[in-house]
């Protein structure tokens, strides 16, 4: 039996996988460089919930405002799911990606935790609003750049063949 | 020459090949994006998905109503494990080639051209995935 494609037409072939595999990064990038709309929500809802914090609540508030946080930032992944119009598959995700994950909760995390010790010898109130305003500056600088970073990797790593 | 293990018949078309590479790429890809990506039609397009998913390379799924209604097409195991045997397949024809075209060059034969076959290996690494 005789091969079907020769070696020119398989080249070909090759080449013409690349084209829309070009497409979903570009749709990555796009959606990386806007979709500025669920970074601002996050970053409304982190200063609503640090400043809540800093009111120094009981035992109970703090766990009832917790589990608001935490519901409130899955509402925003489940909307954005909701708009993308595809998810890249995992074997795609690179080493960047997790840095800039790990980094970001780095970033924001320190942030938080030093406004709150510098922000120590205020009144709880002006603490709180000093440490949730530097935490979610932080997190806003921080998110931009990181994701573009992020996503300019992905077609690198798609065109190394990985 | 022999048809190289893992040549799909099935995704070699080149609309076929062209909307399974798209979706190798992501976990789930909506209608539209497809659609919109590859410059089709919607029925070109419905035809081709249907052809791949009665053969269980992808899984259609429709959700929500009315106006809000998404369709979301996903990649499944057996097109995955297709698709990856298909491009080492091709790659294997090209590099099969090369490798001939070498060895017909280091044997001084006659209709050699071992320089054109430096540029294509070279960007061999890169194509296909």
């Amino acid at each position: 039996m005789s091969t079907p494609v020769d070696a020119e037409q398989a080249w070909n072939d090759l080449q013409r996988i690349r084209v829309p595999q070009e497409r979903v990064y570009d749709e990555i990038e796009r959606s990386a460089s806007g979709g500025t709309g669920a970074a601002y929500a996050t970053a409304a809802i982190m200063w609503v919930f640090l400043v809540g914090q800093g009111l120094d609540p009981p035992l109970w508030g703090v766990l009832l405002s917790l589990a608001v946080y935490v519901a409130l930032l899955s509402a925003v992944a489940v909307i954005c799911g909701r708009r993308s119009r595809m998810r890249l598959h995992h074997s795609r995700c690179n080493r960047r990606m997790s840095a800039t994950l790990v980094a970001g909760a780095l970033v924001t995390g320190g942030t938080t935790l030093l406004s709150g010790h510098l922000a120590e010898g205020l009144e709880p109130m002006a603490a709180g609003l000093i440490q949730a305003t530097a935490s979610t500056a932080a997190f806003l600088l921080f998110i931009g750049p990181a994701r573009r970073w992020a996503a300019d990797s992905v077609r690198v790593g798609g065109r190394a063949g990985r | 020459m022999s048809i190289p293990a893992g040549f799909d018949e099935l995704i070699h078309p080149a609309t076929r090949l062209s909307v399974v590479a798209l979706l190798a790429a992501t976990e789930w890809a909506d209608f539209a994006f497809v659609r919109d990506s590859l410059s089709l039609s919607d029925s070109a397009l419905s035809k081709q998905l249907h052809t791949l998913e009665e053969a269980g390379y992808l899984e259609i799924h429709k959700e929500g109503g009315g106006r809000k209604r998404r369709t979301k097409v996903r990649l499944t195991g057996r097109g995955r494990a297709a698709f990856d045997g298909h491009v080492a397949a091709l790659r294997a024809i090209v590099d099969g080639a090369t490798a001939a075209q070498a060895g017909r060059a280091a044997d001084g034969g006659p209709g050699t051209d071992a320089t054109g076959a430096e540029p294509r290996q070279h960007h061999h690494a890169e194509a296909g995935r």
